[in-house]
This record gives structure tokens, sequence and C-alpha cells, in this order.
């Protein structure tokens, strides 16, 4: 039930406890030391008396002399009541209108002596001493004396001190929870600034971030590890968004060749050979789409973190060996050699990894010169294998080389690209099947080399 | 040869129909799950193409029932998903073959006629003729004419695919699967450079061409009077 709670409530009710714990403890606290307090001043007062009736007594000759002195001395007391009985039961002071409480009997020996008393005769509260005392005139009788105060107007400041405290109580409780809940609301302020920044963030408006400097020490972590999570949510929107573009406009372009070919060939009667070339062009570039658009899931899948069909542990050299051999014809063709050394072993997919190496063969003839090489080499080291692909001929432009890998990226946009050059997503899904194998591409190019480098992890 | 096209796409399997037709098999075409299967279970079929996703019984269900039924004929599926886990379903559920859209026709129609090859091998020869061009299995030669022919090791395994198959046209995927077991489509030019450098030694001084391009569809090596 707690849970459910907001944190406004949940703050004004703790402070609010707290406030009415020390409120309440000092109020209890004020009103037993007050009550000592009286109780102290009555026992003093009491103890004066009961020493001026124990002075009297020890002064006076006889019984009747020290009535006299008794009454001399405390019959214009107000509040005090005195009475002194000698042990036989006779009276030698009674303060007027004042009676023995009826179970406290004067020869009541067990409280002994400054102990106080208390008792309530009708209506009226009493707190009293009782002692007894050998008087000077006879040795042979105890007097009883008992000293008492009438404590109402001490009951009655009391109950006025609880009500004025227990008011002050409430109302300072009302006053703190009041407070409380203004504070934590103040305090609470930037976790609704971040909420109402969130709010405003749409896929249109990514670029919003979390007020970092603007909000509490304890809450900039939390705003700055957001804005992390924008910040890497913007970019992958970002490149999503771009890549629909893309796609959108590569697809563009051969559809539209497409569509002007077959209505131009329509506008018109022509023979049957006419119309099989324009056919049989027209299935080509429908293969180049319907190949881009494998190559686009496939990037897709990568990217959605695709899982490795087949894992093995292979020969890299082996693999490389047949591609070498797939791309022997064309490499003679052009008149450049190519080569291979070295050995090492992967673990992965093996199809995979000869689709990454074979984008980059194909990359590679295509831009070496004739008699230029085109050399692959394995290394395997404790950590990682790797294999490289370095071909000779011109220098890649080194503000090129990072967008290599991007999807749709060709160094010359405005080539107009022949059938053997690929829609620029080989590179793109070479580096996708690295990913996927947890290992990394990079190239370097310079000095009329350029070589890409594929490492594995694993190795030996 | 009879064949049953099951597919739901109009367009598509009205094409298939009308290319398999001309390719010189007997075709029947079924729209839905359903009628796919009555059809299936009533007409003795060579060979059964399905599409995955169809209307009421999905092709992968009209598989279960046919092979539930004991019918054993094969099955090429033809899916628009390329999950790996489909694949894997569909071969473990008995189908001989898959084909991701957009395909080539020319690969289904080659895929076609492998299955249908399987299975009567019989009497493998061990040396292929077409016309004058001879090809032995055991000794690895090649001769035209009687003159003899030098190839590489691929030329040779390219050659005989050719002439194991003449008369089909071969797509260039399935080529270069079959002669270099790449296993996926690459945008090179390696097997127009193959074909051309095996032409060059074949063709070149004869009066008679048996390697031929067709256009956007692959390559055939037939004798003239194949046609």
């Amino acid at each position: 039930m707690f849970r459910s709670l907001s944190l406004t409530t949940r703050l004004t009710l703790f402070f609010t406890l707290a406030a009415a714990a020390v409120v309440f403890g000092l109020a209890l606290l004020v009103i037993a030391a007050s009550e000592r307090h009286f109780i102290e001043l009555d026992h003093m007062a009491l103890q004066d008396k009961q020493h001026l009736i124990e002075d009297i007594l020890a002064r006076s000759n006889s019984a009747e002399d020290a009535k006299w002195l008794l009454r001399e001395a405390l019959s214009h007391h107000h509040g005090l009541y005195v009475s002194v009985h000698d042990s036989k039961g006779e009276t030698l002071f009674q303060s007027e209108g004042f009676r023995l409480p009826r179970e406290l009997s004067p020869a009541d020996e067990g409280n002994g002596n400054d102990a106080l008393i208390h008792w309530a005769d009708e209506g009226q509260a009493f707190r009293g001493m009782l002692v007894r005392v050998i008087p000077a005139y006879d040795a042979t009788t105890r007097l009883d004396i008992l000293v008492a105060m009438d404590t109402a107007h001490h009951t009655r400041f009391m109950l006025e001190l609880r009500r004025t405290l227990m008011t002050y109580a409430v109302v300072t409780i009302v006053i703190c929870g009041l407070l409380s809940w203004f504070a934590a609301y103040k305090g609470l302020a930037p976790l609704r600034a971040m909420k109402s920044r969130a709010t405003t963030l749409t896929s249109q408006r990514l670029h919003q971030r979390m007020p970092v400097e603007a909000v509490p020490i304890e809450m900039a972590d939390l705003a700055h590890e957001l804005n992390k999570m924008l910040d890497r949510l913007e970019d992958a929107f970002t490149r999503l968004s771009e890549f629909s573009s893309n796609l959108a406009h590569e697809l563009r372009t051969p559809l539209s060749n497409l569509l002007t070919q077959t209505q131009v060939a329509l506008a018109t009667r022509r023979d049957a050979d006419t119309y099989r070339e324009i056919l049989a062009s027209n299935a080509e570039e429908l293969q180049r789409l319907g190949r881009m658009v494998s190559d686009m899931l496939l990037l897709a899948k990568a990217e959605r973190g695709m899982m490795l069909p087949n894992r093995e542990r292979f020969s890299a050299a082996e693999e490389t060996h047949a591609l070498i051999e797939f791309y022997e014809a064309v490499a003679e063709e052009k008149g450049v050699r190519l080569a291979q050394r070295g050995e090492g072993e992967i673990v992965g997919d093996r199809l995979m990894f000869r689709r990454a190496l074979s984008n980059l063969l194909s990359n590679a003839l295509r831009h070496t010169p004739p008699h230029g090489e085109v050399t692959i080499e394995i290394s395997q080291s404790s950590q990682a294998t790797r294999v490289s692909v370095e071909n000779t001929g011109e220098d890649i432009d080194p503000r090129v080389l990072p967008h290599l890998f991007d999807r749709f990226y060709r160094a010359d946009p405005s080539r107009s690209h022949p059938e053997t050059d690929g829609a620029g997503l080989g590179l793109a899904i070479t580096r996708a099947i690295m990913q996927t194998h947890g290992g990394s591409i990079s190239v370097t190019s310079a000095q009329g080399r350029t070589r890409f480098c594929l490492e594995f992890p694993g190795g030996t | 040869m009879k064949i049953l096209i099951v597919e739901d796409e109009p367009k598509t399997g009205e094409y298939l129909r009308q290319g398999l037709s001309e390719a010189g098999f007997v075709v029947d075409l079924a729209q839905d799950g359903a009628d796919g299967l009555h059809l299936a279970l009533q007409g003795e079929y060579d060979l059964v193409i399905l599409d995955v996703m169809l209307p009421g019984l999905d092709g992968w269900q009209v598989l279960q029932s046919l092979r539930h039924r004991g019918l054993q004929m094969p099955v090429l599926f033809l899916t628009a998903r390329d999950q790996v886990e489909d694949r894997v379903k569909g071969l473990e559920l008995g189908a001989d073959d898959y084909l991701v859209k957009p395909f080539s026709f020319a690969e289904l129609l080659a895929r076609v006629r492998t299955i249908l090859r399987r299975g009567r091998s019989g009497n493998e020869s061990t040396v292929l003729r077409v016309a004058d061009l001879e090809l032995d299995l055991l000794r690895r030669r090649v001769s035209r004419g009687g003159r003899r022919i030098s190839l590489t090791a691929k030329e040779f395994g390219l050659l005989e695919l050719l002439m194991r198959r003449h008369g089909e046209v071969l797509p260039r995927s399935l080529i270069a699967s079959q002669v270099w077991d790449i296993n996926f489509d690459s945008d090179t030019n390696v097997i127009e450079v193959a074909i051309w450098r095996l032409r060059a030694k074949i063709d070149e001084g004869h009066e008679v061409k048996l390697i031929h391009t067709v256009r956007g569809m692959g390559y055939v090596l037939e004798a003239p009077e194949e046609h």
C-alpha cells in the first residue's frame, strides 16, 4: 500500500510524524517538569510549616500554651491546613473546615517522616505531610502533625498548561505538515521538469535533452544517463531514417529506368528481337534489385543481432583458397596476381566468412589496376585470427576511409555503376558479419597499398 | 512430369504455371492450402511447389498432411521470409528445397530439374557427349571433333555441369554454387568471365557454337538441333 503513495505524500508523512514526535515529546517533558516543580515547591512550603509547628511545640510549656501558640501562628494562613492531635485523640489544633482524611488516621505511622501524601475530599485535592513529634511539655505523649495544602490551583494550572501545550503541538504539527508538503513538492520539482521534458520527446524531436545543470546533484546522474540513452536512440534513429531514405533513393532509380524502358518499348510495335532485348535488360535490372533487397534483409538481420546459423571451427586458409579459385579467372583476365599466405583457424559461420571475404576480394579486384596484385594474408595469434586483403592501386582518400563501411556509400557519388558494381552494401555487410562474430574490420590505405583487415576473436 | 503449384498470389501463380508449362511440364495451380492438399492427394504429382504463407492451411501444414498420408513426392518451398528457423523447419518437415522470394525463374527451373533428376540417376555414363563435344569423366579428358582440349579443374567442372544439364538454362547462382561452392549471390562477373574463357576453348574455331548466353537468365550448352 505504501508503494502506491506519491513521493510527496511519503515525505510529508515522514516529516509530519517526525515533527509530531518532537513536539509531543517536548510537551510531555514540560508537563512532567512542571509537575515535579510544583511538588517540590509544596514540599518545601509544607516542610517550613512543619518546622514552625515543631518549633512551637518545642517552645510551649503546656498543651494549652501550645494550643494558643498554634492558633496564633496558623489561623490566618489561607490554603494551609493543619491538624495536631495527641495520641489520645485530643485535638490541639484543627484548621477550619479541614477534616482528616478517613483513610489516614493520625495514629498511622506508616508514612514515615518526610513523605508526601495525597488525598481528595469533597472535590478538594490535598497534598500533605504527616509527622509524629514528642512535645517538650510532656514526654509521655505523642503528637501527630498533619500539614496539608489545597492543590486545586496547581491542578488548574497544570490543566491549563496541558491544554495550551496540546493546542500548540497540534497547530505546530499541522503547520509542519503543510511546510513539509510544500518542501517535498518544491524539492521534487526537478523530477517534474524531467517528466515534462520527457513528454515533449517525440521521434521528430529527439534532440531534446534532460536538464543536467538545472537539477540537483542526486538527479544529475540520472539525467546524465538518460541523456546518454537518448544520444544512442537518436543516433540509431537517425541512421535508420537515413537508411530508409537511402533505400528509397536506391530503389527509385532502377525502378524508374525499368518503367521508362518498358513504357517506351510498349509505345510502338517492335520486332521480337527488340522485345527480347528489352526483357533481358529488365531481367538483369530486376535481378540486381532482388539482390539488393536480399542484402538489405541480411543487414537488417545482422543489426538485430543475427545468430550464427552454424558455428564451427574451420581453416581460414582452405576457405580463402576456395574463394581464390572462384576469382582466379577474373584476376587473370585483368592481369592481376592473386596470392595467399599464412594459416589460421576461425570459429564462426563458414558461409558468412566466405561472404565477408568475398566482398573484400571482389572490391580489391575491382580497384586493382592491371598488373597489380591482391594478397590475402592470414595470421593467428593467441587472441585473434586476422585475415587481411591487400591490393595495389591508388590510395583511398583518408577523408573517405571512415565512410567506406556505411551502407550505400560510394567513394564517387556521381559514378554510374556498371553491373559488376554492387549497390554499395558489400562492405556494410562485411562489417555486419564481423560484428556478428564479435570481430572487427579495419582499413588502411597508403603508399599505393590498400589493406582491409578482418579480425576474428578467439585465435588458438 | 506433373507439377502442382500452390500459390495464393494470382500473378506469381500464373507466371509460374506458364513458365513451367513452357518448360515442358504439366502444371496444375491451386490458390490455397486446402485446394492444394486436395489436388495433391488426388493427382499423382512428381513435384509440389508450395508457398509457405497461404490462406487457411499454410505450406507447412499442407506438407505435414501429405507426409502424414504417406505421400513422399518431392516438395519445394517458396518463402518470402528468409529466416533460418523457417528453412530448418521446412527441411525438417521433409521439404526437398526452398527458394526465397524474390527468386529468378531460371533459378526455380534449375532447382526443379535438379529435384526431379534425383532418384533416377540410373546408368550414369562416364562419358558425356553433346554434338561432337566429348567429356570423359574417368580420364578427365575433353575433346571436340576428336581434338583434345586442355581445361583447368574448375573449367572441367563447369563444362561437366553444362553438359550434364545440356539444353537447360543455368542461372549464375546455380553455377557458382555447383562449381565453386559459393552459395550466395555475389555481384561479381566471375561466372561471366569463366564462361567466356570456357567458350573460347570449346567453341573457338568451330562453326557450331555450343555454349550460349541467355540474357537475363543464364547460360546454356546445347547443340543447334536441340532447339
